[in-house]
C-alpha cells in the first residue's frame, strides 16, 4: 500500500502538534498543517494530501465551511472530523458535507488509525469497482445475446454524464445491493421488446405479459451474470441483485440519479436499440 | 395475506414525514393489490435483499411530490418539479427504505436496500411479485402510496 499523505487541521497549535506526532508514529506521511481557512486552503493546494483531520470549531470558519472550501479544491480530499463535540446536528451537516469519518477528542491513536486507514482502503475497493463494472456489465449483455440469439450487440460510445433520460417505452429497473449499492437500467421500445419475444417465445404476436416477462428476465440474466463476474474479481464487492421492476408506458422520464458513478451505452442489436444504465454509490460516513 | 413487516413501512412514514414538519398523517388503508400498479406521476424504486427480497415503490403525484420537497428545503416554495425537487424525493425514498430496514432488524428481519431509481411521467409500473400489498398514506387532503412487493427468503 502507498504512504498515505495526512494533513492536520486544527486552530490550537497543541492539537497540531499531538495529532502531526501521533500520525507519524502510526506510519502516515505528515505533509502539512493549518490553523484556519486560508492556510487550509493554500495548504491543501500545495501539498494535495489525501486525507485531513479537521476541527469542527474553529474561528471566522468552522470545519464544516473548511470541508466544503477544500472539496472545492479537490473533491475527492477524504476529511476526518477531530473534535471534543458531536451531536445528531453536526452529524447532519457533516454527511452533507461529506465527511468521510469521525473522531472524539481526546484523540485515542488506534482509533484514528483504523480509521483513516479504512477510508484509504475503501477509496481504493471503490476506484476497482468503478475500474471494472461497464466493461462487466457490457460482456454480460454480449453474453446473454450471444447465448439467446447468436448475435452480438455494437456498442456507441459509452458516457459517463448523469443526466435525466427520456426512456424509449419499457424500463427494467434492477436495485444493486452490497458493498456498494447501485442499479442498472435496461430501456428500449416497445417494437424492440416484441421483436425479442417473438423470438424467445416463438410466437406471432407477443402479448403484454410475454412483453414485461422478456425485458424482466433478460436484464435479470444481465444483472446476475454481471455482479456474479464481479464478485468474483473481488468477493469484497458482495453484490446481489433485486429482482426487476418493469417500467413502461407513453412518457418516462429516469431521473438524475444521487449517484456516485454512472456509466451508460446504447447498443445495436438485431430488434433495436439498447440502452443500458448503471451507477453505483459510494456510500456516506457511518 | 398480510404479514407484520409492512408495518416497518408505513410506521416509518409516519415517523419520519414530522421531521419535515408533515404532521397531518396517517395510514388510511392497506390492502392487497395486484402486480400492475398505475402510477401517480412519480414512482420511487427501491431494490430489497436479505430475508426478504423484492422491491418497495413509492409513488404520488407530482403535485404531492412537490409538496413534499418543499418541506424537506425548509418550506422553499417549488414552482416545477425540477432537478432539485426530484433529488429530495429520490433522498426521500431513500430514507424511508433506510428507516423501515432499521425497524425490520429490530423485528428480526435482515434486509438491505438498493439506491433509490426516480422516473416520472405517465406510465405503469409491473411490480416484481404477483402479491403485491398498497399502504395509502394520507398527507392532509392528498395521498402517498407504499407497494411493498416483497417475499421472504
Amino acid at each position: 500500500m502507498k504512504e498515505i499523505k495526512v494533513a492536520v487541521i486544527d486552530d490550537s497549535p497543541f492539537s497540531v502538534a499531538m495529532l502531526s506526532n501521533m500520525l507519524e508514529e502510526n506510519g502516515f506521511q505528515v505533509v502539512g498543517s493549518a490553523n484556519n481557512l486560508q492556510q487550509a486552503v493554500d495548504m491543501v493546494k500545495e501539498q494535495n494530501p489525501d486525507v485531513v483531520t479537521m476541527d469542527i470549531t474553529m474561528p471566522e470558519a468552522d470545519g464544516i465551511e473548511c470541508t466544503k472550501a477544500l472539496h472545492k479544491i479537490n473533491p475527492d480530499l477524504k476529511v476526518v472530523i477531530v473534535s471534543s463535540m458531536m451531536d445528531d446536528e453536526i452529524m447532519r451537516k457533516a454527511k452533507r458535507a461529506k465527511i468521510s469519518g469521525y473522531v472524539q477528542k481526546p484523540v485515542d491513536a488506534e482509533e484514528l488509525t483504523l480509521t483513516i486507514r479504512r477510508i484509504m482502503a475503501d477509496e481504493e475497493l471503490f476506484a476497482e469497482l468503478e475500474k471494472l463494472y461497464y466493461t462487466v456489465f457490457k460482456e454480460a449483455l454480449t453474453d446473454t445475446f450471444n447465448k439467446f440469439f447468436h448475435s452480438v450487440p455494437e456498442y456507441r460510445d459509452e458516457e459517463t454524464a448523469n443526466i435525466e433520460q427520456t426512456s424509449r417505452g419499457i424500463s427494467a429497473v434492477i436495485g444493486i445491493i452490497g458493498r456498494y449499492g447501485g442499479r442498472m437500467i435496461l430501456d428500449m421500445s416497445t417494437e424492440t421488446t416484441m421483436a425479442i419475444a417473438r423470438k424467445l417465445f416463438k410466437i406471432e404476436q407477443p402479448t403484454k405479459e410475454h412483453i414485461i416477462n422478456v425485458i424482466g428476465e433478460i436484464s435479470n440474466i444481465i444483472a446476475g451474470n454481471a455482479c456474479s463476474m464481479m464478485n468474483k474479481s473481488n468477493p469484497l464487492f458482495g453484490l446481489r441483485v433485486a429482482p426487476p421492476t418493469i417500467v413502461y408506458g407513453e412518457s418516462i422520464k429516469i431521473s438524475k440519479s444521487e449517484l456516485n458513478t454512472v456509466t451508460s451505452v446504447k447498443a445495436d442489436t438485431s430488434f433495436g436499440e439498447i440502452y443500458m444504465n448503471i451507477g453505483f454509490n459510494r456510500g456516506e460516513c457511518e | 395475506m398480510s404479514n407484520k413487516y409492512e408495518e416497518a413501512f408505513s410506521n416509518t412514514f409516519l415517523n419520519i414525514m414530522p421531521q419535515f414538519g408533515i404532521e397531518d398523517i396517517a395510514l388510511e388503508s392497506q390492502t392487497e393489490c395486484g402486480s400492475k400498479i398505475n402510477a401517480p406521476g412519480v414512482v420511487c424504486i427501491v431494490g430489497v435483499t436479505g430475508e426478504l427480497h423484492g422491491n418497495v415503490i413509492f409513488a404520488m403525484t407530482e403535485a404531492c411530490a412537490k409538496r413534499i420537497a418543499s418541506a424537506m428545503m425548509g418550506g422553499m416554495p417549488i414552482e416545477a418539479f425540477d432537478e432539485m425537487a426530484q433529488s429530495a424525493v429520490s433522498e426521500l425514498g431513500n430514507m424511508l427504505a433506510a428507516g423501515a430496514c432499521t425497524y425490520l432488524e429490530v423485528m428480526g428481519i435482515k434486509a438491505d436496500i438498493s439506491t433509490p431509481t426516480l422516473m416520472h411521467g405517465d406510465f405503469a409500473v409491473q411490480a416484481s411479485f404477483e402479491q403485491v400489498t398498497c399502504l395509502q398514506m394520507r398527507i392532509s387532503d392528498t395521498f402517498f402510496y407504499i407497494y411493498v412487493s416483497l417475499e421472504r427468503n
